[in-house]
Protein backbone atom coordinates (compact mmCIF):
# COMPACT_ATOMS: atom_id res chain seq x y z
CA UNK A 1 0.00 0.00 0.00
CA UNK A 2 2.52 2.52 1.07
CA UNK A 3 4.56 1.39 -1.91
CA UNK A 4 1.74 2.43 -3.91
CA UNK A 5 1.24 5.31 -2.54
CA UNK A 6 4.82 6.10 -3.18
CA UNK A 7 4.76 5.19 -6.54
CA UNK A 8 1.28 7.70 -6.98
CA UNK A 9 3.00 10.36 -5.60
CA UNK A 10 6.29 9.94 -7.30
CA UNK A 11 4.01 9.76 -10.64
CA UNK A 12 1.97 13.17 -9.86
CA UNK A 13 5.25 14.79 -8.97
CA UNK A 14 6.50 13.53 -12.54
CA UNK A 15 3.39 15.36 -14.27
CA UNK A 16 3.49 18.44 -12.69
CA UNK A 17 7.77 19.51 -13.28
CA UNK A 18 8.13 22.90 -14.14
CA UNK A 19 8.58 22.07 -17.78
CA UNK A 20 5.13 20.25 -17.86
CA UNK A 21 3.77 23.27 -16.59
CA UNK A 22 5.86 25.65 -18.64
CA UNK A 23 4.59 23.70 -21.73
CA UNK A 24 1.23 23.79 -21.11
CA UNK A 25 1.05 27.21 -20.32
CA UNK A 26 2.84 28.23 -23.46
CA UNK A 27 0.97 25.54 -25.63
CA UNK A 28 -2.45 27.56 -23.97
CA UNK A 29 -0.94 31.04 -25.25
CA UNK A 30 0.93 30.06 -28.76
CA UNK A 31 -0.28 26.39 -29.65
CA UNK A 32 -3.79 26.98 -31.56
CA UNK A 33 -3.33 29.71 -33.69
CA UNK A 34 -5.03 27.76 -36.21
CA UNK A 35 -8.32 26.93 -34.86
CA UNK A 36 -11.88 28.93 -35.79
CA UNK A 37 -11.83 30.45 -32.83
CA UNK A 38 -8.03 32.40 -33.14
CA UNK A 39 -9.40 33.47 -36.52
CA UNK A 40 -12.16 35.36 -35.41
CA UNK A 41 -11.74 39.10 -34.46
CA UNK A 42 -11.29 39.61 -31.12
CA UNK A 43 -13.66 42.54 -30.96
CA UNK A 44 -16.41 40.47 -31.45
CA UNK A 45 -15.45 38.12 -29.35
CA UNK A 46 -15.30 40.29 -26.64
CA UNK A 47 -18.44 41.34 -27.19
CA UNK A 48 -19.80 37.83 -27.33
CA UNK A 49 -17.94 37.03 -23.67
CA UNK A 50 -19.74 40.16 -22.66
CA UNK A 51 -22.85 38.50 -23.15
CA UNK A 52 -22.10 35.03 -22.31
CA UNK A 53 -19.81 36.15 -19.07
CA UNK A 54 -22.94 38.14 -17.91
CA UNK A 55 -25.90 37.17 -18.60
CA UNK A 56 -26.02 33.71 -17.25
CA UNK A 57 -25.43 35.20 -13.74
CA UNK A 58 -29.16 36.35 -13.65
CA UNK A 59 -30.98 33.96 -15.61
CA UNK A 60 -32.65 31.22 -13.57
CA UNK A 61 -33.83 29.31 -16.60
CA UNK A 62 -32.92 25.82 -16.74
CA UNK A 63 -33.58 25.25 -20.71
CA UNK A 64 -31.79 28.54 -21.46
CA UNK A 65 -28.67 27.77 -18.97
CA UNK A 66 -28.50 24.34 -20.90
CA UNK A 67 -28.20 25.86 -24.52
CA UNK A 68 -26.22 28.42 -23.14
CA UNK A 69 -23.69 25.74 -21.75
CA UNK A 70 -23.41 23.59 -24.57
CA UNK A 71 -22.87 25.96 -26.95
CA UNK A 72 -19.44 27.35 -24.93
CA UNK A 73 -18.74 23.56 -24.33
CA UNK A 74 -18.90 23.40 -28.14
CA UNK A 75 -16.76 26.46 -28.77
CA UNK A 76 -14.20 25.35 -25.97
CA UNK A 77 -13.89 22.30 -28.09
CA UNK A 78 -13.78 24.21 -31.16
CA UNK A 79 -10.62 26.33 -29.45
CA UNK A 80 -8.81 23.32 -28.62
CA UNK A 81 -7.60 24.02 -25.23
CA UNK A 82 -5.10 23.07 -23.43
CA UNK A 83 -5.39 20.11 -21.07
CA UNK A 84 -4.51 21.37 -17.94
CA UNK A 85 -7.32 24.23 -18.46
CA UNK A 86 -9.91 22.19 -18.37
CA UNK A 87 -8.40 20.30 -15.33
CA UNK A 88 -8.10 23.56 -13.33
CA UNK A 89 -11.35 24.33 -14.63
CA UNK A 90 -13.09 20.88 -13.54
CA UNK A 91 -11.43 21.14 -10.48
CA UNK A 92 -12.48 24.60 -9.81
CA UNK A 93 -16.35 24.07 -10.77
CA UNK A 94 -15.99 21.42 -7.90
CA UNK A 95 -14.42 23.49 -5.26
CA UNK A 96 -16.98 26.13 -5.73
CA UNK A 97 -20.60 24.38 -5.44
CA UNK A 98 -19.23 20.89 -4.79
CA UNK A 99 -17.83 20.73 -1.40
CA UNK A 100 -20.56 23.49 -0.23
CA UNK A 101 -22.99 20.83 -1.30
CA UNK A 102 -21.24 18.66 1.13
CA UNK A 103 -21.47 21.57 3.95
CA UNK A 104 -25.39 21.78 2.88
CA UNK A 105 -25.59 18.25 3.99
CA UNK A 106 -23.52 18.45 7.02
CA UNK A 107 -25.90 21.46 8.47
CA UNK A 108 -28.67 19.61 7.66
CA UNK A 109 -29.94 20.47 4.37
CA UNK A 110 -31.15 17.69 2.26
CA UNK A 111 -31.50 16.48 -1.60
CA UNK A 112 -33.65 19.98 -2.26
CA UNK A 113 -30.93 21.55 -2.16
CA UNK A 114 -29.51 20.36 -5.43
CA UNK A 115 -31.42 21.75 -7.62
CA UNK A 116 -30.65 25.64 -6.71
CA UNK A 117 -26.59 24.27 -6.48
CA UNK A 118 -27.33 22.47 -10.31
CA UNK A 119 -28.50 25.92 -11.25
CA UNK A 120 -25.36 27.81 -9.74
CA UNK A 121 -23.19 25.22 -10.85
CA UNK A 122 -24.47 25.31 -14.74
CA UNK A 123 -24.09 29.03 -14.30
CA UNK A 124 -20.21 28.92 -12.52
CA UNK A 125 -19.56 26.53 -16.02
CA UNK A 126 -20.89 28.26 -18.28
CA UNK A 127 -19.39 31.25 -17.45
CA UNK A 128 -15.73 29.83 -16.99
CA UNK A 129 -15.71 28.10 -20.23
CA UNK A 130 -16.94 31.48 -22.15
CA UNK A 131 -13.72 32.67 -20.63
CA UNK A 132 -12.06 29.86 -21.91
CA UNK A 133 -12.97 30.27 -25.13
CA UNK A 134 -11.95 34.07 -25.24
CA UNK A 135 -8.97 34.33 -23.26
CA UNK A 136 -7.04 30.93 -24.35
CA UNK A 137 -8.58 30.57 -27.88
CA UNK A 138 -7.00 34.27 -28.53
CA UNK A 139 -3.65 34.85 -28.96
CA UNK A 140 -2.12 37.75 -26.63
CA UNK A 141 -1.61 40.16 -29.26
CA UNK A 142 -4.96 39.86 -30.85
CA UNK A 143 -6.88 39.56 -27.77
CA UNK A 144 -4.74 43.02 -26.22
CA UNK A 145 -5.39 44.92 -29.39
CA UNK A 146 -9.38 44.10 -28.84
CA UNK A 147 -9.27 44.89 -25.50
CA UNK A 148 -7.70 48.47 -26.28
CA UNK A 149 -9.96 48.66 -29.08
CA UNK A 150 -12.76 48.67 -26.23
CA UNK A 151 -10.85 51.49 -24.79
CA UNK A 152 -9.07 49.81 -22.06
CA UNK A 153 -6.25 51.00 -20.51
CA UNK A 154 -2.90 50.77 -22.53
CA UNK A 155 -1.54 49.63 -19.21
CA UNK A 156 -3.84 46.45 -19.23
CA UNK A 157 -2.84 45.16 -22.61
CA UNK A 158 0.99 46.39 -22.31
CA UNK A 159 0.62 43.63 -19.45
CA UNK A 160 -0.78 41.53 -21.17
CA UNK A 161 1.76 40.79 -24.24
CA UNK A 162 4.11 41.30 -21.82
CA UNK A 163 3.10 38.91 -19.57
CA UNK A 164 3.40 36.11 -22.91
CA UNK A 165 6.82 37.75 -24.04
CA UNK A 166 8.39 37.43 -20.31
CA UNK A 167 6.52 34.38 -18.48
CA UNK A 168 8.93 31.51 -20.39
CA UNK A 169 12.06 33.72 -19.25
CA UNK A 170 10.41 34.44 -15.73
CA UNK A 171 9.80 30.52 -15.48
CA UNK A 172 13.24 29.53 -16.39
CA UNK A 173 14.96 31.63 -13.89
CA UNK A 174 12.93 31.03 -11.14
CA UNK A 175 13.60 26.66 -11.90
CA UNK A 176 17.41 27.93 -12.09
CA UNK A 177 17.37 29.95 -8.62
CA UNK A 178 15.48 26.85 -7.14
CA UNK A 179 17.87 24.31 -8.26
CA UNK A 180 21.10 26.16 -6.67
CA UNK A 181 19.84 26.63 -3.53
CA UNK A 182 19.13 22.85 -3.69
CA UNK A 183 22.03 22.56 -4.69
CA UNK A 184 23.69 24.20 -1.96
CA UNK A 185 21.47 22.82 0.68
CA UNK A 186 20.94 19.76 2.98
CA UNK A 187 17.73 19.16 3.22
CA UNK A 188 16.28 16.83 5.65
CA UNK A 189 16.09 13.14 6.08
CA UNK A 190 12.47 12.80 5.72
CA UNK A 191 11.63 8.95 5.93
CA UNK A 192 9.74 9.42 9.18
CA UNK A 193 6.63 11.50 9.45
CA UNK A 194 8.25 14.25 11.35
CA UNK A 195 11.23 14.05 9.33
CA UNK A 196 8.78 14.53 6.16
CA UNK A 197 6.91 17.44 8.13
CA UNK A 198 10.79 19.20 8.22
CA UNK A 199 11.14 18.25 4.74
CA UNK A 200 8.41 20.04 3.30
CA UNK A 201 8.85 22.93 5.51
CA UNK A 202 12.45 23.07 4.41
CA UNK A 203 11.06 23.06 0.99
CA UNK A 204 8.83 26.03 1.50
CA UNK A 205 11.60 28.46 2.85
CA UNK A 206 14.15 27.22 0.37
CA UNK A 207 10.76 28.69 -2.22
CA UNK A 208 10.72 32.09 -0.20
CA UNK A 209 14.53 32.20 0.17
CA UNK A 210 14.77 31.94 -3.61
CA UNK A 211 12.65 35.14 -3.96
CA UNK A 212 15.56 36.76 -2.69
CA UNK A 213 17.74 36.80 -5.51
CA UNK A 214 14.33 36.35 -7.98
CA UNK A 215 13.55 40.01 -6.77
CA UNK A 216 17.32 41.59 -7.04
CA UNK A 217 17.20 40.42 -10.64
CA UNK A 218 13.80 41.46 -11.57
CA UNK A 219 14.29 44.44 -10.42
CA UNK A 220 17.14 44.92 -12.71
CA UNK A 221 15.37 43.38 -15.81
CA UNK A 222 12.20 45.69 -15.21
CA UNK A 223 14.44 48.74 -15.25
CA UNK A 224 16.50 47.47 -18.87
CA UNK A 225 12.37 46.77 -20.31
CA UNK A 226 11.02 50.45 -19.15
CA UNK A 227 13.92 52.32 -20.32
CA UNK A 228 14.21 50.73 -23.66
CA UNK A 229 10.64 51.55 -24.10
CA UNK A 230 10.88 55.09 -22.88
CA UNK A 231 13.72 55.43 -25.61
CA UNK A 232 10.84 54.30 -27.73
CA UNK A 233 8.63 57.00 -26.41
CA UNK A 234 6.29 54.45 -24.89
CA UNK A 235 4.54 56.85 -22.66
CA UNK A 236 3.35 59.20 -25.31
CA UNK A 237 2.78 56.68 -27.77
CA UNK A 238 0.62 54.86 -25.60
CA UNK A 239 -1.98 57.91 -25.19
CA UNK A 240 -1.62 59.19 -28.76
CA UNK A 241 -4.97 58.72 -30.95
CA UNK A 242 -3.20 58.75 -34.13
CA UNK A 243 -0.64 55.86 -32.42
CA UNK A 244 -3.87 54.26 -31.26
CA UNK A 245 -5.09 54.14 -34.97
CA UNK A 246 -1.96 52.53 -36.73
CA UNK A 247 -1.85 49.61 -33.92
CA UNK A 248 -5.65 48.56 -34.69
CA UNK A 249 -5.50 49.46 -38.09
CA UNK A 250 -5.15 45.17 -38.35
CA UNK A 251 -8.57 44.61 -37.18
CA UNK A 252 -10.83 43.43 -39.50
CA UNK A 253 -14.60 41.79 -39.22
CA UNK A 254 -15.20 39.13 -41.77
CA UNK A 255 -18.32 37.30 -42.53
CA UNK A 256 -17.30 34.26 -40.27
CA UNK A 257 -17.30 36.86 -37.74
CA UNK A 258 -21.28 37.46 -38.38
CA UNK A 259 -21.49 33.68 -39.03
CA UNK A 260 -20.25 32.93 -35.65
CA UNK A 261 -22.41 35.42 -33.65
CA UNK A 262 -25.65 34.39 -35.77
CA UNK A 263 -25.25 30.93 -34.80
CA UNK A 264 -24.99 31.57 -31.10
CA UNK A 265 -27.98 33.92 -31.57
CA UNK A 266 -29.70 31.04 -32.99
CA UNK A 267 -28.52 28.28 -30.27
CA UNK A 268 -29.67 30.98 -27.32
CA UNK A 269 -33.31 31.81 -29.11
CA UNK A 270 -34.07 27.92 -29.32
CA UNK A 271 -33.37 27.08 -26.01
CA UNK A 272 -35.39 30.43 -25.00
CA UNK A 273 -37.99 28.88 -27.61
CA UNK A 274 -37.72 25.64 -25.39
CA UNK A 275 -37.94 27.21 -22.23
CA UNK A 276 -41.07 28.80 -23.42
CA UNK A 277 -42.53 25.70 -24.56
CA UNK A 278 -42.10 23.66 -21.58
CA UNK B 1 -1.09 62.61 -3.35
CA UNK B 2 -0.88 65.76 -1.61
CA UNK B 3 3.01 65.01 -0.27
CA UNK B 4 4.85 64.37 -3.75
CA UNK B 5 7.43 66.90 -3.54
CA UNK B 6 10.31 64.97 -2.63
CA UNK B 7 11.79 61.71 -3.31
CA UNK B 8 8.63 59.90 -4.40
CA UNK B 9 9.30 58.47 -7.67
CA UNK B 10 9.22 59.64 -11.06
CA UNK B 11 7.13 58.67 -13.64
CA UNK B 12 9.26 56.00 -15.61
CA UNK B 13 10.15 54.48 -12.10
CA UNK B 14 6.77 53.99 -11.08
CA UNK B 15 6.61 51.89 -14.27
CA UNK B 16 9.25 49.86 -13.05
CA UNK B 17 7.94 49.08 -9.29
CA UNK B 18 4.35 48.60 -11.73
CA UNK B 19 6.07 45.70 -14.24
CA UNK B 20 8.57 44.52 -11.36
CA UNK B 21 5.42 43.86 -8.53
CA UNK B 22 3.40 42.32 -11.93
CA UNK B 23 5.93 39.63 -13.00
CA UNK B 24 6.53 38.45 -9.72
CA UNK B 25 3.52 38.53 -8.09
CA UNK B 26 1.77 37.22 -11.80
CA UNK B 27 4.46 34.09 -11.41
CA UNK B 28 3.91 33.29 -7.90
CA UNK B 29 0.06 33.32 -8.70
CA UNK B 30 0.42 31.31 -11.84
CA UNK B 31 2.01 28.59 -9.25
CA UNK B 32 -1.03 29.09 -7.13
CA UNK B 33 -3.05 28.29 -9.52
CA UNK B 34 -1.79 25.20 -11.15
CA UNK B 35 -0.73 23.25 -8.13
CA UNK B 36 -4.16 21.84 -6.33
CA UNK B 37 -4.51 22.58 -2.75
CA UNK B 38 -5.02 19.24 -0.79
CA UNK B 39 -7.69 19.31 2.39
CA UNK B 40 -6.67 17.22 5.54
CA UNK B 41 -10.20 17.43 7.10
CA UNK B 42 -11.82 20.73 6.95
CA UNK B 43 -8.35 22.68 7.40
CA UNK B 44 -7.06 23.54 3.97
CA UNK B 45 -3.30 23.76 3.47
CA UNK B 46 -2.93 25.22 0.22
CA UNK B 47 0.65 27.18 -1.05
CA UNK B 48 -1.89 30.17 -1.66
CA UNK B 49 -0.71 33.19 -0.42
CA UNK B 50 2.42 34.69 -2.11
CA UNK B 51 0.86 38.02 -1.26
CA UNK B 52 4.63 38.67 0.75
CA UNK B 53 5.70 39.49 -2.79
CA UNK B 54 3.89 42.35 -3.39
CA UNK B 55 3.04 43.53 0.66
CA UNK B 56 7.52 43.57 0.21
CA UNK B 57 7.51 45.36 -2.67
CA UNK B 58 4.97 48.12 -1.85
CA UNK B 59 6.88 48.83 2.13
CA UNK B 60 10.24 49.46 0.07
CA UNK B 61 8.66 51.83 -3.40
CA UNK B 62 5.83 53.84 -4.43
CA UNK B 63 2.59 51.69 -2.50
CA UNK B 64 0.00 52.85 -5.56
CA UNK B 65 2.45 51.03 -8.41
CA UNK B 66 3.35 47.70 -6.35
CA UNK B 67 -0.44 47.25 -5.68
CA UNK B 68 -2.02 47.99 -8.95
CA UNK B 69 1.06 45.93 -10.33
CA UNK B 70 0.10 42.90 -8.51
CA UNK B 71 -3.41 43.22 -8.91
CA UNK B 72 -2.65 43.68 -12.93
CA UNK B 73 -0.01 40.55 -12.55
CA UNK B 74 -2.53 38.39 -10.88
CA UNK B 75 -5.58 39.23 -13.28
CA UNK B 76 -3.11 38.85 -16.47
CA UNK B 77 -1.01 36.22 -15.66
CA UNK B 78 -3.30 33.30 -13.53
CA UNK B 79 -6.92 34.86 -15.10
CA UNK B 80 -6.70 35.50 -18.70
CA UNK B 81 -3.62 33.63 -19.44
CA UNK B 82 -5.33 31.19 -18.16
CA UNK B 83 -8.26 31.65 -19.40
CA UNK B 84 -9.73 31.69 -15.60
CA UNK B 85 -11.42 35.05 -16.40
CA UNK B 86 -14.49 35.41 -14.07
CA UNK B 87 -15.72 38.46 -15.05
CA UNK B 88 -17.21 40.53 -12.20
CA UNK B 89 -15.76 38.47 -9.56
CA UNK B 90 -12.48 39.37 -10.73
CA UNK B 91 -13.09 43.30 -10.66
CA UNK B 92 -13.91 42.41 -6.67
CA UNK B 93 -10.46 40.39 -6.33
CA UNK B 94 -8.44 43.22 -8.18
CA UNK B 95 -9.78 45.88 -6.14
CA UNK B 96 -9.32 43.95 -2.71
CA UNK B 97 -5.90 43.05 -3.80
CA UNK B 98 -5.02 46.80 -4.69
CA UNK B 99 -6.32 48.20 -1.26
CA UNK B 100 -4.79 45.37 1.26
CA UNK B 101 -1.52 45.95 -0.45
CA UNK B 102 -1.91 49.74 -0.82
CA UNK B 103 -2.88 49.56 3.02
CA UNK B 104 0.16 47.64 4.30
CA UNK B 105 2.62 49.92 2.05
CA UNK B 106 1.20 53.24 3.22
CA UNK B 107 1.53 51.81 6.53
CA UNK B 108 5.07 51.43 6.99
CA UNK B 109 6.99 54.49 7.97
CA UNK B 110 10.56 52.83 8.75
CA UNK B 111 10.64 49.83 6.42
CA UNK B 112 14.23 49.16 8.86
CA UNK B 113 11.55 48.79 11.44
CA UNK B 114 10.91 45.65 12.58
CA UNK B 115 7.61 45.57 14.26
CA UNK B 116 5.91 48.41 12.12
CA UNK B 117 6.70 45.73 9.18
CA UNK B 118 5.25 42.70 10.58
CA UNK B 119 1.90 44.54 12.17
CA UNK B 120 1.50 46.18 8.23
CA UNK B 121 1.92 42.90 6.66
CA UNK B 122 -0.19 41.51 8.97
CA UNK B 123 -3.38 44.11 8.46
CA UNK B 124 -2.70 44.33 4.59
CA UNK B 125 -3.28 40.60 4.65
CA UNK B 126 -6.50 40.85 7.09
CA UNK B 127 -7.97 43.62 4.91
CA UNK B 128 -7.48 42.05 2.28
CA UNK B 129 -9.23 38.54 2.63
CA UNK B 130 -12.04 40.44 5.04
CA UNK B 131 -12.94 42.16 1.85
CA UNK B 132 -12.68 39.10 0.15
CA UNK B 133 -14.94 37.02 2.36
CA UNK B 134 -17.87 39.59 2.58
CA UNK B 135 -17.84 39.67 -1.23
CA UNK B 136 -18.19 36.11 -1.41
CA UNK B 137 -21.02 35.95 1.22
CA UNK B 138 -22.27 38.72 -0.94
CA UNK B 139 -22.31 36.52 -4.20
CA UNK B 140 -23.78 33.71 -3.14
CA UNK B 141 -26.64 35.44 -1.51
CA UNK B 142 -27.44 36.77 -4.60
CA UNK B 143 -26.55 34.15 -6.80
CA UNK B 144 -28.92 31.29 -5.62
CA UNK B 145 -32.25 31.87 -5.75
CA UNK B 146 -34.26 31.53 -2.22
CA UNK B 147 -31.06 32.17 -0.48
CA UNK B 148 -33.10 31.65 2.64
CA UNK B 149 -35.53 29.07 1.71
CA UNK B 150 -32.62 25.98 1.30
CA UNK B 151 -32.79 24.09 4.66
CA UNK B 152 -29.32 24.53 5.92
CA UNK B 153 -27.67 26.75 3.36
CA UNK B 154 -27.50 30.36 4.90
CA UNK B 155 -25.65 28.93 7.97
CA UNK B 156 -23.29 26.74 5.56
CA UNK B 157 -21.98 29.65 3.59
CA UNK B 158 -21.48 32.12 6.86
CA UNK B 159 -19.73 29.03 8.15
CA UNK B 160 -17.59 27.90 5.36
CA UNK B 161 -16.48 31.82 4.65
CA UNK B 162 -15.87 32.74 8.58
CA UNK B 163 -14.01 28.88 8.72
CA UNK B 164 -11.86 29.83 5.30
CA UNK B 165 -10.89 33.34 6.81
CA UNK B 166 -9.75 32.50 10.14
CA UNK B 167 -8.02 29.69 8.16
CA UNK B 168 -6.38 31.90 5.55
CA UNK B 169 -5.29 34.90 8.23
CA UNK B 170 -4.01 32.16 10.52
CA UNK B 171 -2.15 29.93 8.93
CA UNK B 172 -1.29 31.60 5.05
CA UNK B 173 -1.49 34.70 6.54
CA UNK B 174 1.65 34.48 8.94
CA UNK B 175 3.24 31.46 7.20
CA UNK B 176 3.06 32.83 3.74
CA UNK B 177 2.84 36.78 4.29
CA UNK B 178 4.32 37.69 7.99
CA UNK B 179 7.26 35.76 7.83
CA UNK B 180 8.94 35.91 4.50
CA UNK B 181 7.81 40.18 4.69
CA UNK B 182 9.89 39.98 7.82
CA UNK B 183 12.54 38.03 6.56
CA UNK B 184 12.85 39.90 2.87
CA UNK B 185 11.94 43.59 3.84
CA UNK B 186 15.28 43.95 5.82
CA UNK B 187 17.55 42.01 3.79
CA UNK B 188 16.14 44.11 0.48
CA UNK B 189 16.44 47.57 1.82
CA UNK B 190 18.95 49.43 0.60
CA UNK B 191 19.92 46.92 -1.87
CA UNK B 192 17.28 46.39 -4.56
CA UNK B 193 16.58 50.54 -4.92
CA UNK B 194 19.74 51.38 -6.51
CA UNK B 195 18.84 48.42 -9.19
CA UNK B 196 15.65 50.97 -9.74
CA UNK B 197 17.76 53.92 -9.40
CA UNK B 198 15.96 55.40 -6.48
CA UNK B 199 16.94 56.44 -2.80
CA UNK B 200 16.08 54.19 -0.23
CA UNK B 201 13.17 55.16 1.38
CA UNK B 202 13.36 56.65 5.34
CA UNK B 203 11.32 57.87 7.71
CA UNK B 204 10.79 61.42 5.99
CA UNK B 205 10.53 60.51 2.50
CA UNK B 206 7.15 61.28 0.80
CA UNK B 207 4.96 58.44 0.72
CA UNK B 208 4.84 56.80 4.40
CA UNK B 209 1.77 57.33 6.76
CA UNK B 210 -1.48 56.73 6.62
CA UNK B 211 -3.16 59.92 5.58
CA UNK B 212 -7.26 60.68 5.29
CA UNK B 213 -6.86 61.21 1.85
CA UNK B 214 -5.20 57.39 1.66
CA UNK B 215 -8.28 56.48 3.50
CA UNK B 216 -10.82 57.90 1.60
CA UNK B 217 -9.25 56.38 -1.36
CA UNK B 218 -9.12 53.15 -0.19
CA UNK B 219 -13.07 53.31 1.43
CA UNK B 220 -13.93 54.20 -2.68
CA UNK B 221 -12.51 51.57 -3.65
CA UNK B 222 -14.20 48.91 -1.50
CA UNK B 223 -17.31 50.79 -2.69
CA UNK B 224 -16.68 49.95 -5.83
CA UNK B 225 -16.51 46.75 -5.22
CA UNK B 226 -19.62 46.67 -3.40
CA UNK B 227 -21.20 48.50 -6.32
CA UNK B 228 -20.18 45.48 -8.40
CA UNK B 229 -22.16 43.49 -6.34
CA UNK B 230 -24.95 45.71 -6.43
CA UNK B 231 -25.33 45.69 -10.08
CA UNK B 232 -26.16 41.80 -9.36
CA UNK B 233 -28.27 42.80 -7.69
CA UNK B 234 -30.26 44.59 -10.38
CA UNK B 235 -30.08 41.50 -11.97
CA UNK B 236 -33.05 40.17 -9.81
CA UNK B 237 -35.26 42.36 -11.78
CA UNK B 238 -33.91 41.42 -14.91
CA UNK B 239 -35.15 38.02 -13.69
CA UNK B 240 -38.56 38.87 -12.93
CA UNK B 241 -38.63 40.49 -16.34
CA UNK B 242 -37.02 38.10 -18.50
CA UNK B 243 -39.54 35.32 -16.66
CA UNK B 244 -42.55 37.34 -17.45
CA UNK B 245 -41.46 38.07 -20.95
CA UNK B 246 -41.38 33.80 -21.75
CA UNK B 247 -44.69 33.79 -20.69
CA UNK B 248 -45.87 35.63 -23.74
CA UNK B 249 -43.09 35.16 -25.81
CA UNK B 250 -43.06 31.74 -28.01
CA UNK B 251 -43.98 33.53 -30.75
CA UNK B 252 -41.67 35.51 -30.19
CA UNK B 253 -39.08 33.50 -29.78
CA UNK B 254 -40.03 31.56 -33.11
CA UNK B 255 -39.53 34.42 -35.21
CA UNK B 256 -36.38 35.25 -33.33
CA UNK B 257 -35.04 31.78 -34.42
CA UNK B 258 -36.42 32.36 -38.22
CA UNK B 259 -34.51 35.65 -37.72
CA UNK B 260 -31.52 34.09 -37.27
CA UNK B 261 -31.31 31.18 -39.67
CA UNK B 262 -32.37 33.77 -42.25
CA UNK B 263 -29.26 35.47 -41.20
CA UNK B 264 -26.92 32.59 -41.21
CA UNK B 265 -28.35 31.59 -44.85
CA UNK B 266 -27.59 35.34 -46.13
CA UNK B 267 -24.36 35.32 -44.16
CA UNK B 268 -23.77 31.72 -45.96
CA UNK B 269 -24.30 33.15 -49.76
CA UNK B 270 -22.16 36.29 -49.23
CA UNK B 271 -19.52 34.21 -47.66
CA UNK B 272 -19.73 32.23 -50.74
CA UNK B 273 -19.46 35.09 -53.27
CA UNK B 274 -16.81 36.75 -51.56
CA UNK B 275 -14.72 33.87 -51.87
CA UNK B 276 -15.80 33.87 -55.67
CA UNK B 277 -15.07 37.11 -56.15
CA UNK B 278 -11.76 36.62 -54.23
CA UNK B 279 -10.71 33.70 -56.75
CA UNK B 280 -11.70 35.50 -60.02
CA UNK B 281 -9.20 38.27 -58.27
Amino acid sequence: MSKLMQKLSENILDKFSMDFLRNQVLKNAYGNDDTVIAGLDPRILLAWYLFFGLIPWFVNDIPFLLGCFLLVMVTTILARVAGLVLFLFALGVFAQTGYLFLVTLFFGGDASAIAPLLILTLKVATISLASITVFSGLDPDKLSNGLMWYGCPERLSFSISYAYRMLPMLMEEFQNVLLSYRLRGNPPAHDTFPGKVRYLIYQVKIIMQSFYPLMLNTAKRSRTTVEALELRGYRYAAVNKAVKKIRLSALRVSYNDWLFLAISGLVVAVSVLLSTLI
Amino acid sequence: MSSMQKQSATQSQKLMIFVLSMSLYGLATLFTELIPSFQVGIVEFSVEYFLFIPLTLSMLFDPLSAALGAATGELVFSEIMLGQFGGLGELEKFLTVTIGVYIAGRLVRDPKNRAMVGVAAFVGTAAQLLMGTVVDILKVQLAVEDFEAVAGLPESVFATEGFAFLNDLLFSGILFALLPTLYLVPKLYGKIEPLIGMAPRTRDSAVSGISPKAILVCVIGFVCAIVAELLATAGTALIDWEAEWAESGTAMAIGIVVAAIVVIAVLLVMRRAGEKKAAVN
